[in-house]
């Protein structure tokens, strides 16, 4: 039996890291590629020594699919290319392929700013990997090899965010990325036509929310940051370069025009520019609303924000800063935070999640004294506010996404266990699949039962068709035919036609059976009664009575010998082919209940 | 601990076993642990335990939980296996009876939660964690738990059957080396419980029909094999040789996959590699046996061993030829080349049916071209290859991807139908081409080597990636021709294949394709790098388009490409502006109007690394003394000090630093300073006069402002160099023994001004206007100032402080206690969201 074979290295069961291995029709891919920011050492890798027991990664896998360029699912890619020495193909959408490197070098900064680190990779290798990726555009076929195909789905979440068909044959597997069901701001919402993959593998991060509209939370986002500036306040939206950023500051343009505010707003890095670049070459990943007034005026051209120099931090009066990096662990958004932590008109909003150790996780935890560097304490009396617009499909969306795309099976990841496992349920009892939700490291597979297309000789159909039976669809119809396999296709042919490619001589299979039948009379006599009754019995067929003494039915053969032991008993020799196995069986158990009396 | 980790740990504890409390983040209970381990491996004793009550209390309380989450569970097992490590502290545990508690058979090993792989994970991890003594040993043997551990070898999570693998390597190995009284011998076989329990185990599975079994006893065996280099290893193999002896064989058993690691492992090991005969014999079977896609790592293995009889040597190498000769006697005419084998040696058929069949040909060859290429980049080959033919058969592979050959033989056919356009195979080939390149051998080929390099430098069907190995090969044999051209002066062969190069060089600059134009560029630049003093190579690079192209880049729409490009252009100046005699003829190359596009290309370039590249160029040219005489020097200097200094891109102010320091020491020598080893002059401070001139200039260039600037920078890093330039300044110009006069000295204003900057320095990134106002009246550019402020600042602690890391605090256990502690009772909907 075919199977498919999912197993996590990362995102199983957990939200740390995404990097899954599916095993489909003998091909071998890798899903995503990320890595876990809460980790220093090793750890924020998967661990690729258990791809491949034996042997080369670049041999045993044909291809490595990322779905965003979140760092989750991207990180670990110039790592695993550059470092541990996978040198095959690399998918991703356009906008993943032009934005990734902007992120890797972000994180990169970080890094080396921190003690002790090794094992990290360089500019160059951002760049030597980013060059054996290849683009792909949304709904393109693309033939990996001549077996394996992927096509990209609209994924919302993240501007070039894409899910993937993966397709071997006539088995498919889906994998979503993360995404959106619910259009917003600057994108739009996830979609996938009716594929049937044998398998989904979806994330489940909101697995058991239904998340309020997005709308209020982006109402008391707005309501938090106006207050704040009109008591005289400040600020602090600490943000990665790309993403969520965007989006905010399209809120925050659209608001302040709208109220005609005059406080300034500032985004603190050079990759302001790049990124809203990005964002204006690929509007056409945007939502139709951005797209629609584009000719009119580019929503991400902001008349209110402004690039940020450092000693705007202390000019007096209100300010708004967007400021990397996103969890306040170091650089400028870190520098800024130190600065307006002590005043309590001031506000920082974080909009995402941090990892353990970082400021911005200290602060959402709510520790409001912190140990900085030469155990200086700082007092933190700002607002600290936390604000999800993490663009994740909810239970809601996910169910959606399952009842759109029909598959035979689903597989959770990306998920916390507990959540998972409510989910699973629903989706079992509603949809009457099996869903899986395997650890990392787990290996779940999944039979599968394809259909394989066969070629049928136009012979074969010409020989049918003028027996008159012309094709119908609805009507399914049993052919014969003999089954050629070779050189990766099934053909079905005429026999004859298969003896002759296959250079093969015909043998001729007869079947034969010993009927016994009490009869007192002479051999002639008891086959003129066979005959009588036979010619009775199968009046459409044609039965004969052969000179020999035999006797025909279409091509079975009736010989009668009396017993060499008791002469009362004669023995019926029917012998048959192969074709007329079906009557050959009637005609043994029509002569087993022995002859009539009336045929005398 | 700490006194503070003291009293935070009671509560974290309770937190953590308080069901209640959602789930603590999983990098928190790794970080815990990974401080545990650091606790413990320093102190053997029990006063961790003694002092801390509340770990056991934590222990216990998460046993009597009715349903612990599995998280926690796994996190105690493995905590208790840290803690049980050392054998007092085991028996410590054991009396508390905590441990059969939590291992025993009454644990969570016969519960619900087992079904959780990291509670499964956990249990092993702990085990391992604990078995560093005998009573560890006894007491997993005498509870049975060890047919736990053998279960788990088949564990669906690979996780855990790896972890239970190497746990019985572990134990084995423990078992043996802590409780045999006297060497064990073939004869006098008599092994401790433990270890005859897990031998009696291989024994049996090896034995069994199982493929599962015999497949983890053969890793068990290999991992045992690969860790541990003691004589009882044979005793042990011998044991079970004659049956693993048998798998090469026996085709029923599908265990052949796992041999060549296992024998690899053996042959490193001196137990196997210096016995007599029969393990060698062993090997040459199964180069013999195996199929040659399983035989190739073994073979690439063996040659790598310092160790290893010539014949089993040649034979490995056969392995990894095979498949090449076979290409090559596929490609030609019955005698036309002397093949790479002599064919009595080895029975062709098994590698021309897997390169003939379309599933096994292109997999099969990548796996030969990898080892071979491994095998080359040894410093040291213990056999002769035939460079020659190898490069044949991998120019013909590379024509039969391109469909340059379609020979007429039924398998050369098949192979060049199947490789056609076969990117993989291409771009191994190439690796190994460009290996071949350091070898002697395959100069009679150079001329069509480089027909097939050009071709698929031509080829628009030649992919990007392609593209990028053939440009390496290519480097690398450009500079192999060179050498062959200066020795037989084959100088017009050289001047044709590079004005090949460069026409095709001319087209690929100017390709559709970012990636391909980055390429390009990338490979003009090690061309320069290598053959700038080659008089052809500068006359045909010169007398083509390339340059001008090169220029043209500046401008590209990719960011990466423009960097390229200045490196480029850069390096290109070595050869148009800086060498002692130029070939430029008129006006064609504007040694100013380049430095004026570089310079603008830093000032203005929106994006970094076009800006980081110009910076690497200009310090590179500075290095090279290729920036003219010193008061030009000074002018350049002070022109890129002004433009990086507000430069958004830490790197690009970094590289500014790096430049400045260059300029420092150049100076410093060409002035004649003590400190500079190079020095005309060597008498301390020969006179103040240079002295005075020295600082005169460095205020002139306006350095100081950016390097006080630079140690209140946002972006650690930068701080860090500024201060080690400083701390190197200071050390120039103030010996050892004077400094100590110096301070204090001084007029009054002078002093304020240097103790606001003492000041504002100690406020580090958060310093505010600095430097904006003119420094509050410290004038950078006021030699007498810049001396006494180099002598006063305190650097040094300026230096330590830099040098801690910004998560120096983030990673204290302390940090890691108190973030835990904060998130009990926080909203849970936090932890779920991600990016």
């Amino acid at each position: 039996m075919p199977e498919i074979k999912v197993t996590p290295l990362g995102a199983g069961q957990d939200v740390g890291r995404s990097c899954i291995l599916v095993s489909i029709a003998g091909k071998n891919v890798m899903l995503d590629c990320g890595m876990h920011m809460g980790y220093n050492d090793d750890r924020r890798f998967p661990d690729f020594s258990y791809i491949t027991q034996n042997g080369r990664l670049t041999d045993f896998l044909d291809c490595v699919i990322i779905s965003h360029f979140h760092l989750d699912h991207c990180g670990a890619l110039p790592y695993f290319s550059e470092m541990v020495g996978y040198d095959g193909p690399i998918y991703m959408t356009h906008p993943t392929k032009a934005i990734c490197p902007i992120l890797l070098e972000d994180y990169r900064k970080i890094t080396v700013d921190k003690k002790g680190e090794t094992n990290f990779f360089t500019s160059q290798m951002i760049k030597d990997c980013m060059k054996k990726v290849v683009a792909v555009h949304l709904h393109q076929t693309v033939q990996v090899d001549e077996e394996l195909e992927i096509k990209a789905y609209y994924a919302g979440h993240v501007l070039g965010a894409a899910m993937f068909q993966i397709k071997v044959g006539c088995e498919s597997v889906v994998y979503t990325g993360d995404y959106n069901m619910t259009p917003d701001r600057h994108l739009g919402a996830a979609w996938i036509d009716k594929c049937r993959p044998d398998l989904l593998i979806t994330e489940s991060t909101y697995a058991t929310t239904i998340r309020d509209s997005k709308r209020c939370r982006e109402r008391d986002f707005l309501k938090k940051v106006h207050e704040t500036v009109e008591r005289g306040g400040k600020v602090l939206i600490p943000v990665f370069a790309l993403g969520r950023a965007q989006e905010l500051c399209i809120l925050l343009e659209t608001f302040w025009e709208r109220m005609n505010l005059k406080a300034p707003i500032y985004f603190s890095t050079g990759l302001t520019e790049k990124a809203n670049h990005y964002y204006k070459l690929f509007i056409t990943w945007t939502n139709q609303k951005i797209r629609k007034t584009f000719v009119q005026r580019n929503m991400f051209e902001f008349k209110h924000i402004k690039a940020f120099d450092r000693a705007f931090a202390d000019n007096p009066g209100p300010m708004v800063v967007f400021a990397t990096p996103g969890m306040l662990h170091a650089g400028q958004s870190l520098q800024i935070f130190r600065k307006w932590a002590g005043n309590e008109k001031n506000m920082v909003i974080m909009p995402g999640y941090c990892v353990q150790g970082t400021v911005g996780h200290k602060i959402l935890s709510g520790q409001r004294k912190l140990e900085m560097e030469g155990r200086q304490i700082l007092e933190v009396k700002m607002q600290v506010e936390y604000m999800s617009f993490s663009a994740h499909a909810d239970a809601k969306g996910i169910m959606q996404l399952i009842r759109q795309a029909e598959p035979r099976n689903v597989l959770l990841v990306h998920g916390e266990a507990k959540k998972m496992e409510f989910l699973k349920q629903k989706i079992e009892q509603e949809f009457h699949v099996n869903c899986y939700m395997p650890a990392n490291g787990e290996t779940t597979t999944i039979l599968t039962n394809p259909s394989i297309p066969v070629d049928i000789s136009l012979g074969l159909l010409k020989r049918e068709t003028a027996i008159g039976l012309l094709p119908d669809v609805k009507k399914p119809k049993l052919m014969h035919g003999t089954l050629i396999m070779k050189d990766n296709s099934f053909r079905l042919v005429s026999p004859e036609q298969a003896l002759k490619e296959l250079g093969l001589a015909e043998h001729q299979l007869r079947f034969t059976c010993r009927v016994h039948i009490q009869d007192p009379r002479k051999e002639h006599e008891t086959v003129l009664r066979v005959y009588n009754h036979l010619k009775g019995v199968l009046k459409d067929y044609s039965v004969q009575h052969l000179p020999d003494g035999s006797i025909t039915v279409e091509s079975i053969l009736i010989q009668a010998t009396a017993h060499s032991e008791d002469q009362g008993t004669k023995v019926l020799l029917v012998s048959w082919t192969y074709q007329d196995e079906e009557l050959g069986s009637y005609l043994t158990s029509l002569l087993k209940k022995g002859l009539p009396q009336s045929t005398a | 601990m700490t006194r503070e980790c003291s009293l935070l740990l009671p509560r974290v504890c309770a937190a953590l076993a308080d069901p209640r409390q959602p789930g603590s983040d999983d990098t928190c209970l790794e970080k815990l642990l990974d401080w545990f381990r650091d606790l413990t491996e320093l102190d053997p004793t029990v006063k961790l335990l003694q002092d801390n009550p509340c770990l056991t209390e934590f222990i216990s309380s998460v046993l009597a939980l009715p349903e612990p989450s599995p998280s926690i569970l796994s996190f105690t097992l493995r905590l208790a296996g840290i803690l049980a490590a050392s054998e007092i502290r085991f028996q410590h545990l054991q009396q508390e009876k905590l441990l059969i508690r939590l291992f025993g058979r009454d644990g969570p090993l016969n519960s619900a939660v087992w079904e959780d792989a990291s509670v499964r994970s956990g249990w092993v991890e702990g085990v391992h964690s604990m078995m560093h003594h005998q009573p560890a040993l006894h007491f997993l043997c005498d509870d049975g738990s060890i047919d736990v551990i053998f279960t788990l070898q088949g564990d669906p999570s690979l996780f855990v059957a790896s972890a239970a693998s190497q746990l019985l390597v572990h134990m084995l190995t423990l078992s043996v080396e802590s409780e045999t009284t006297k060497p064990l011998s073939t004869k006098d076989c008599d092994w401790p419980a433990c270890a005859q329990m897990i031998i009696k185990r291989i024994e049996d599975s090896l034995q069994s029909s199982s493929a599962s079994h015999i497949e983890q006893s053969l890793k068990l065996l290999t991992s045992l094999f690969g860790s541990c280099r003691a004589t009882w290893t044979e005793v042990l193999w011998l044991g079970v040789a004659k049956q693993i002896e048998s798998f090469l064989t026996e085709e029923t058993v599908q265990a052949q996959h796992m041999l060549a690691n296992l024998f690899l492992n053996m042959a490193w090991s001196p137990v196997f590699c210096d016995a007599e005969g029969s393990f060698w014999a062993l090997v040459t079977s199964a180069l013999e046996h195996l199929t040659p896609v399983q035989a190739g790592p073994l073979a690439v293995g063996i040659l790598r061993l310092y160790k290893c009889p010539q014949d089993v040597r040649i034979q490995a190498v056969t392995v990894l030829l095979q498949p090449m000769d076979c290409i090559l006697r596929a490609a030609s005419q019955p005698l036309e080349y002397a093949g790479l084998l002599d064919e009595s040696v080895s029975d062709p058929t098994a590698v021309e049916s897997l390169l003939s069949s379309k599933s096994s040909c292109a997999s099969l060859l990548c796996q030969t071209l990898a080892h071979l290429e491994e095998l080359l980049s040894l410093i040291r080959l213990p056999v002769d290859l035939p460079y020659t033919s190898l490069l044949r058969s991998l120019m013909t592979i590379l024509q039969f991807c391109n469909g340059f050959l379609c020979p007429a033989s039924p398998l050369g056919s098949m192979i060049s139908r199947i490789l056609i356009n076969s990117f993989r195979v291409q771009r191994s080939a190439l690796d190994v081409i460009a290996a071949l390149s350091e070898k002697k051998g395959g100069d009679s080929l150079i001329g069509s080597l480089f027909d097939v390099l050009l071709a698929y430098l031509e080829s628009p069907n030649t992919s990007p990636t392609v593209l990028k190995k053939t440009f390496q090969a290519t480097s690398k044999w450009l500079m192999r021709l060179q050498e062959l051209s200066c020795s037989n002066s084959q100088w017009q062969q050289t001047q044709k294949i590079l004005e090949d190069v460069f026409l095709v060089l001319q087209k690929r600059l100017c390709s559709p394709c970012w990636e391909v134009r980055d390429s390009s560029l990338e490979f003009l630049t090690v061309l320069i790098k290598y053959l700038r003093d080659q008089d052809e190579f500068r006359q045909s690079l010169l007398s083509s388009e390339v340059p001008r192209l090169t220029e043209n880049l500046l401008e590209d729409p990719e960011s990466y490409v423009r960097a390229s490009a200045v490196t480029a252009v850069g390096h290109l100046a070595f050869i148009t502006y800086f060498a002692s005699e130029s070939p430029v003829v008129g006006n064609q190359y504007n040694k100013e109007n380049t430095v004026a596009k570089l310079q603008e290309i830093l000032s203005t370039d929106p994006e970094g690394f076009p800006r980081r590249a110009v910076i690497s160029i200009f310090t590179k040219w500075l290095r090279q003394g290729c920036t003219g005489q010193l008061e030009d020097t000074e002018q350049f200097v002070s022109r890129v000090i002004q433009t990086v200094e507000y430069d958004l891109d830490w790197e690009v102010r970094l590289g500014g630093l790096e430049l400045v320091e260059v300029f420092c020491s150049q100076t410093i020598c060409q002035l004649g300073l003590p400190e500079c080893p190079y020095a005309p002059v060597s008498s301390a401070v020969t006179s103040s006069i240079h002295q005075d001139e020295l600082l005169q200039i460095f205020c002139r260039t306006k350095l100081f402002s950016f390097l006080f600037r630079s140690l209140c920078d946002c972006d650690k890093p930068v701080g860090q160099r500024a201060c080690d330039i400083l701390l190197g300044l200071r050390s120039s110009f103030y010996p050892i023994s004077t400094l100590k006069d110096s301070q204090g000295t001084g007029d009054s204003p002078a002093r304020d001004s240097i103790a606001w900057l003492q000041r504002t320095l100690r406020q580090g990134s958060l310093a505010q206007n600095f430097l904006t106002d003119g420094g509050n009246g410290v004038d950078f550019q006021d030699p007498e100032i810049m001396m006494l402020a180099l002598g006063t600042i305190d650097l040094e602690e300026l230096h330590d402080e830099l040098n801690k890391s910004s998560d120096h605090v983030e990673k204290s256990p302390q940090s890691l206690l108190q973030d835990i502690l904060a998130t009990v009772g926080t909203i849970e909907e936090n932890e779920a969201d991600c990016y």
